[in-house]
């Protein structure tokens, strides 16, 4: 799994350039290219009540979007890096699956890349749509936060997100999989670090004796995890949490100073999903780090 | 902003005046003629602002349905009091959201059906797609089964050069003429079925739908086969056999869920089982559970259908959105307009009346007015006059039952006037607006407002209407 070729679909907001840039990086672990993607709202268009289609409205997008687009391509490719432009008319969240599944892309980058109100979370309705059906892993990208921590509002900028990555992994074949992801950002890397969470479900169920042995096995997993990060050249460092899995995970994140959260994702049922959501996409909406997310 | 609001204020005090120094009970007798000021000014918005400012039109209709739905209700409100509520209350609750209801779950399930595979453009294809829209059009409503077959329709011929006057004929059958078989299938018989037309009374139109669709499908086989062998020349090599996909139907289970719609507008217009008053205003109680099937048989297409097959679909709330918007404004604009219509010649519109005195007469004003106007209002509005004329002062359902017994050529004629007309334009039906829009934004270039009435719907759908006059109103 290496990332070759990256989706970057934009609103052009504030810091998104910021944010592309900061992904520049990418380069060293083997990016080719980077494909600019912009979705013309087809409601700003089409279906003009007893209209029509604004045709001459979608070209102007088209052409003030190249413009941007270029302005943009002028910095990728300053950096050694080809990009492609493509701007289609339709609804952001079907577009960016299906043009990501028909480039082949290896990353798609979502998600608002300023939020500073403490309104929510740091997902927004379409960014969740996205992480919760994409094939293909998956960064919601947090360039610029601003959040609560210690009864004091903190302002972060996310740009040097590769440098201590934090593995969040409950053994699945997902997590197997961003495990494998991580260690092909090697060169990007100074410290990575993996932790798994013995959830509150786990704990309350079982006797002291099986929790202890649970315990023994998770510290063995994720030195396990560790070793395989160390003999890919890559300075690695296990945490074992046990309570609240989302709140351990964002408890971990902050401990070691992490610059990024990166978790395998499993589809749920419909049902589940409607309303809990899995841990790895409310991770995604409650950390104020970038997360990875690999299905 | 005092320059803005001081003239509407200005202009509104003699409206005002005049309804409060009146005031009698039955509003029609006594409302002014220029209390219908508002409606023309909301159905000439829908004319006339797509053509003269689309963008202006595209973001701000929704103001533009609300001021004129203020500009009516507030005086109306003022003058008539308890009365003018009623009326209000009774549009809103009685026709406006089983209207919206109905359109919107028709326009979910429809939406929920994917038509997906290889089909070529031949002439017979097309002729054949055209004629099971037309068909599907009565039972999944114009909008349902537009949006159903207009991108299979579209993708069959993207090899095609001349695909505009495929896309009218489209217009013309399964966005328009198909739908006069059922309440269903369009919005101004769902109007009537509402206000107490029979369902299966507008199967009456299936002779002059038959005429209609049977015109219409000849002239196009025609054209297209004229036009298939002119570009065979340049035609482009056939798709490769391995790109081929087979034609399959996703989302099938959609079609339960029609059942379900067609299934619970018959029961309410077949049950009786008492009423039910809602903030003053009784309705039948089979309306009120018929409204809650629908509601759920959209609920359940939502719910089993795939995200997927919607997006494929390019499933969006917005055309559905518009429509409710712009309707309420509609609905509260009109009310004026029928109650005058009702009071007959005791009423300001009796030269109306008068005027139109001929089922001919109903088809072609009925007709032309839906043509540039929305059909659903403009059927309502000749509904009302039909019986203002032939029976004033009896209640609507009493007049609605003599009418159907005693004079139902008039109906007929109001129906297929309202519904066949509504092709003349882009603007005579909802339907065709969104399948314009979808058409272009494919790359098919579509002609203007005036380009589609000069080139196409005046010269063809005129020599049809011409026809079934001289068949069936003469």
């Amino acid at each position: 799994m290496k990332i070759e070729r990256l989706l970057f679909p934009t609103k052009f907001g504030e810091v998104d350039l910021n944010s592309l840039e900061s992904l520049s990086v990418l380069k060293d672990a083997g990016l080719k290219e980077v494909i600019l993607f912009y979705v013309i709202p087809r409601e700003e268009v089409g279906f003009v009540p007893y209209g029509g289609y604004l045709k001459q409205e979608e070209e102007r997008i088209r052409e003030e979007v190249r413009i941007r687009f270029e302005d943009w391509q002028k910095s990728l490719s300053a950096k050694g890096i080809n990009s492609r432009i493509i701007i289609e008319v339709g609804e952001p969240v079907p577009n960016i699956l299906k043009i990501a599944e028909k480039e082949k892309v290896n990353l798609i980058v979502v998600g608002k890349k300023k939020k500073v109100a403490h309104d929510g979370p740091f997902v927004g309705s379409n960014t969740l749509q996205i992480i919760t059906r994409s094939k293909i892993p998956t960064l919601v990208s947090k360039y610029l936060v601003q959040f609560e921590h210690e009864g004091e509002s903190v302002t972060r900028t996310n740009d040097a997100i590769f440098k201590r990555p934090l593995l969040a992994t409950d053994w699945s074949e997902p997590s197997e999989r961003a495990l494998e992801l991580l260690i092909s950002l090697n060169g990007l890397i100074e410290k990575a670090f993996v932790c798994h969470v013995i959830g509150v479900k786990i704990s309350k169920s079982i006797d002291k004796t099986e929790l202890h042995r649970i315990e023994k096995e998770s510290k063995e997993r994720l030195e396990k995890y560790c070793e395989r990060l160390k003999f890919a050249g890559i300075a690695a460092e296990p945490h074992l949490g046990a309570g609240r899995t989302i709140m351990e995970i964002i408890r971990i994140s902050r401990d070691v100073k992490a610059s990024m959260i990166i978790m395998g994702t499993t589809g749920k049922d419909r049902l589940h999903d409607f309303f809990l959501g899995s841990v790895s996409h409310r991770a995604a909406g409650m950390s104020e780090l970038p997360t990875l997310l690999v299905p | 902003m005092k320059t803005i609001i001081l003239p509407v204020v200005f202009l509104l005090m003699p409206f005002s005046t005049a309804f409060a120094s009146e005031g009698a009970p039955n509003i029609g007798e006594t409302l002014p003629l220029y209390s219908v000021i508002p409606f023309a000014g909301m159905l000439l918005s829908i004319a006339l602002f797509p053509l003269l400012a689309p963008k202006f039109w595209h973001h701000h209709f929704g103001k533009v349905s609300a001021f004129w739905a203020i500009v009516i209700t507030i005086p109306l409100l003022i003058a008539y009091k308890g009365a003018a509520l009623y009326e209000v209350l009774h549009i809103v609750l009685a026709d406006y959201i089983p209207f919206i209801i109905l359109l919107g779950s028709l326009y979910t399930v429809s939406g929920g059906i994917l038509l997906k595979g290889t089909i070529k453009g031949t002439p017979i294809v097309n002729t054949i797609m055209l004629a099971i829209g037309t068909a599907l059009a009565s039972w999944m409503g114009t909008t349902g089964a537009a949006m159903l077959l207009i991108r299979p329709f579209l993708r069959a011929n993207a090899n095609r050069k001349n695909r505009s006057f495929m896309v009218v004929f489209f217009i013309f059958l399964v966005a328009n003429i198909g739908g006069s078989l059922t309440p269903l299938g369009d919005p101004p018989l769902f109007l009537g079925f509402l206000r107490g037309v029979p369902f299966f009374w507008t199967f009456n139109l299936l002779p002059h739908m038959l005429v209609a669709a049977g015109i219409l499908l000849i002239m196009y086989f025609i054209l297209d086969t004229y036009f298939y062998k002119k570009e065979a020349v340049s035609a482009p090599a056939p798709a490769n056999q391995s790109t081929k996909e087979p034609i399959r139907l996703e989302g099938s289970l959609n079609f339960l869920f029609l059942l379900g719609i067609i299934g619970a507008v018959l029961m309410s217009g077949m049950a009786h089982w008492g009423e039910v008053s809602i903030l003053g205003v009784h309705r039948g109680l089979q309306d009120v559970v018929r409204d809650g099937l629908l509601i759920l048989m959209a609920a359940l297409s939502m719910f089993f259908t795939q995200t997927r097959v919607r997006e494929d679909n390019a499933f969006t709330w917005f055309p559905i959105q518009e429509v409710a918007i712009l309707f309420i404004g509609i609905f509260l604009t009109m009310i004026p307009c029928l109650k005058i219509l009702q009071a007959g010649a005791k009423g300001e519109l009796a030269f109306i009346i008068s005027a139109v005195r001929e089922p001919v007469h109903y088809f072609w004003i009925t007709g032309l007015l839906s043509a540039f106007l929305d059909n659903a209002p403009t059927y309502l509005t000749f509904l009302s006059t039909a019986m203002g004329g032939l029976y004033t002062g009896a209640p609507e359902s009493e007049a609605i039952a003599l009418l159907i017994k005693e004079n139902p050529l008039y109906l007929m004629a109001i129906s297929a006037g309202a519904v066949f007309f509504g092709a003349v334009t882009y603007i005579g039906n909802a339907p065709n607006f969104m399948v314009r829009s979808i058409a272009e934004e494919a790359g098919t270039p579509m002609p203007s407002f005036f380009g589609y009435m000069i080139k196409f719907s005046l010269p063809i759908l005129i020599l049809v209407f011409i026809i079934i006059t001289l068949i069936f109103f003469r």
